[in-house]
């Protein structure tokens, strides 16, 4: 059973989670102005991801671009990784490819704890990836303290690049912020991601 | 049967082409200089895939950008697609997903003939992409032919995102470059493609 089985129900129930759901948990956090370049080219990539409208053309065109962006926004001192295997509990599940993973090590050549950001591309519509990122940020968690590096949260975003929904999950309590965030507020996006690397989000 | 089951030697038994190989057939493309941004950001982008090395960062992170600037530097005159289904005929196992495929069309929202590229991605080993690619652009002309919209050739790449091979398919005539082109001459890479859309190459 991969992390993509789960849904949201099932996440809750195997990993006996308390979810908490609100409007807007993320949506106080100071935006991060895009570099220009990003501005440019998103208004130019969007369109086409959208009409394109495959998984893939959205994680190129989008989702890619945007985690570029922070890696330079933090001066490279994080990494992100896209489409590495994460098997972390064969027998819970925990097993599969992330689509993208953000650590605050900045070793890129392999994935070092801690796991901070796990974000769950999707063609459609985000919801259907939240269980799928849940258990991938369950993973996160259980991988960081086996490095000894227990971080106090792990974030989530599931994301068609043209719309974000956002999660934090502090030890089995998951906070689901029902807010949709799009691409337009990108420096908003930004921000929430920063303040997740910065862990004060 | 689908199109990655294909190998060159399959690919050619099944579809009786003619084999061609040489060195630096498309080495006489003028080159295309790219904009300033994509050569700014290419070398950390470059070092970003290739670190992490999976076949989707090396999509997201390279080829994406390349095949945009392509449509960037032909003013929108052109449409890609990315990992859409393109099934042609099942029964010769001309089916599956495409990496990427550059049509003649402006037209995003849904593919339109003729389409003149194929772009088959893969992690490290070209070699393997090649059948794959081939079957791809068998069926390319077939789509092309059934909609009344013969052009006399097809093109094809293998790439790593750093590496790049070039094919082109006339009749049953199948042209393999043995040359391998590296990213750091991206605008030698643009100009081959570019010289493919205006059917030169």
């Amino acid at each position: 059973m991969p992390y993509s089985n789960f849904t949201l129900e099932e996440v809750l129930a195997t990993f006996q989670l308390e979810i908490v759901e609100s409007i807007g948990i993320f949506s106080d956090i100071e935006p991060v102005a895009p570099s220009a370049v990003l501005v440019a080219e998103l208004e130019k990539k969007v369109p086409v991801a959208a009409a394109i409208n495959t998984e893939k053309a959205r994680s190129e065109l989008i989702v890619a671009n945007v985690l570029f962006e922070l890696l330079e926004q933090f001066d490279r001192r994080i990494s992100f990784f896209s489409g590495i295997d994460f098997n972390v509990d064969v027998e819970s599940g925990l097993t599969g490819v992330c689509d993208f993973l953000v650590s605050l090590s900045p070793v890129q050549s392999f994935l070092e704890a801690p796991v901070i950001i796990l974000v769950e591309a999707k063609k459609e519509d985000p919801a259907p990836g939240l269980g799928q990122c849940v258990a991938e940020m369950i993973a996160a968690q259980r991988f960081n303290a086996q490095k000894n590096n227990n971080i106090a949260c792990i974030y989530g975003a599931a994301t068609t690049g043209t719309e974000w929904k956002f999660l934090r999950l502090k030890e089995n309590r998951l906070s689901i912020d029902i807010t949709v965030y799009q691409i337009t507020q990108c420096g908003k996006i930004l921000g929430i991601l920063s303040s997740m690397v910065n862990q004060t989000a | 049967m689908a199109y990655s089951n294909f190998t060159l030697d399959t690919v050619r038994t099944a579809f009786q082409l003619e084999i061609v190989e040489s060195a630096g057939a498309f080495s006489e493309a003028s080159p295309v200089v790219p904009r300033a941004h994509f050569t700014d950001e290419l070398s950390e982008r470059v070092e970003l895939a290739t670190s992490s090395g999976t076949e989707k960062a090396r999509s997201e992170l390279i080829v994406t950008d390349v095949l945009f600037e392509l449509r960037k530097h032909f003013d929108h005159r052109i449409s890609f697609f990315s990992g859409i289904e393109f099934s042609v005929d099942a029964e010769q196992g001309l089916t599956g997903v495409c990496d990427f495929l550059v049509s003649l069309s402006p037209i995003l929202s849904l593919l339109e003939a003729p389409i003149i590229i194929l772009v088959e991605a893969k992690r490290e080993n070209l070699i393997t992409g090649l059948g794959q690619c081939a079957a791809e652009m068998i069926a390319a002309q077939r789509f092309n032919a059934e909609k009344g919209n013969d052009i006399p050739c097809v093109y094809g790449s293998t790439t790593s995102g750093t590496d790049w091979r070039f094919l082109k398919l006339e009749d049953k005539k199948l042209y393999i470059d043995r040359t391998i082109y590296q990213i750091a001459q991206c605008d030698k890479i643009l100009g081959i493609l570019a010289s493919m859309v205006e059917q030169k190459a």
